[in-house]
């Protein structure tokens, strides 16, 4: 192989660190993102793959609704009852999170090559 | 006693040039490299005990090697590691069933080479500095003589909605170097594949499929885009076989 296949790499950032780094964390939350079940732990395991599902259905709410927040398609009082909605969702995972003993790394799943779910 | 197959050479009328540059190389474990050949395609092959082909990062190597040596010289597909088959007879069989994808597939890499691009930039660092570049605070959203006035379901959502726009700025800002780049590699009337946003540090990965005697300029052309972008790190590596333009179904 030619010896030097790297032809140009000028940036600022540290590399070698950044990508081996990333790659680590790609492996281990490929590992950690994997369903698990065995009779002991099947309630937890459930629990982790519901929240994750709904933890990306309320992403991807917020997502759309600040889209119409930022598209000036929302009236005040929308705004405000849309905020209060947000809010309350966002707390009540974060009770759900902390009843089930889940971080927000927990509710994520790796996609392989497509990357990470969230 | 098993086949191991490196990769499918165009060879055309170069059989010769093959031949002699096979005996100065060797297959993996030191084994003699084989030529198997129908029509204008070749097939490089050795000798190998199924129990000697360990998947180990060695052995990935110096397979990749073979094929990269080769690849300097030749129009090639490389094969995947641990492309095995029975016998020699089988990877005749191979190429007889499979001569008409093996050809198209030739002919669209033909004198090509591929790269790869990777740009990196560290998330918060690029956020924090296009927040500061907005023409002006309100671009972004200012809430700091709102907030005393307002309910805290406003605050809430003003909050959400500024991450928001700098989440939209960072696409952006994005989206305009893949275009850039899209633009530079688009004078040699490249293939690629661009994934962006792999992860938030990894902007763009993308491979491409140019003419070998573009490399100089490419590599120009990049080390010019790193400048103008200087918040991101550009890594250029090739040129490669190419792995990722081939797509032959065998049958």
């Amino acid at each position: 192989m030619e010896n030097n296949k790297i032809l140009c790499n000028t940036g600022t950032v540290d590399l070698s660190i950044q990508d081996i780094t990333g790659e680590i964390e790609r492996i281990e939350k490929a590992a950690d993102s994997k369903l698990s079940l065995t009779p002991e732990n099947a309630d937890s395991s459930i629990a982790k793959l519901v929240l994750t599902l709904v933890e990306l259905i309320r992403k991807l709410v917020e997502k759309q609704a600040m889209r119409r927040v930022d598209g000036g398609l929302l009236t005040e009082d929308e705004i405000e009852r849309l905020g209060e909605t947000l809010m309350k969702l966002e707390l009540k995972m974060e009770e759900l999170k902390k009843y089930f003993n889940l971080t927000d790394r927990d509710l994520n799943i790796n996609l392989g090559p497509l990357g990470d779910l969230m | 006693m098993a086949i191991l197959i490196y990769s499918l050479i165009f060879i055309k009328d170069r059989q010769a040039q093959l031949n002699d540059q096979l005996i100065t190389m060797n297959g993996l474990n030191g084994t003699n490299l084989v030529a198997i050949s129908l029509g204008e395609i070749t097939a490089v092959v050795s000798e190998i005990k199924k129990i000697e082909l360990v998947a180990n990062q060695a052995n990935a190597i110096r397979f990749a090697e073979i094929i990269d040596q080769l690849d300097q010289q030749f129009t090639l597909l490389p094969m995947r590691f641990g492309s095995i088959v029975d016998t020699l007879d089988t990877v005749s069989q191979m190429l007889k069933t499979n001569y008409q994808g093996f050809i198209k597939n030739l002919v669209e890499v033909e004198n090509k080479v591929e790269f790869g691009l990777k740009i990196y930039c560290d998330p918060e660092k690029l956020k924090e500095e296009l927040r500061l570049k907005s023409e002006s605070e309100s671009e972004i959203l200012d809430d700091s003589n709102t907030e005393h006035s307002v309910s805290v379901y406003r605050v809430y959502v003003n909050k959400k909605l500024k991450a928001h726009r700098l989440e939209q700025k960072l696409l952006s800002y994005i989206e305009g170097v893949t275009a850039e780049f899209s633009e530079i590699i688009g004078q040699w009337d490249a293939k690629s594949k661009i994934k962006k946003m792999v992860t938030s540090a990894k902007v763009v990965d993308a491979v491409f499929l140019i003419n070998r005697a573009g490399k100089v300029d490419l590599v120009r052309s990049i080390e010019g885009l790193q400048a103008k972008y200087p918040r991101l790190s550009f890594v250029l590596t090739g040129p490669w076989p190419p792995y990722n333009f081939v797509d032959v179904t065998l049958k």
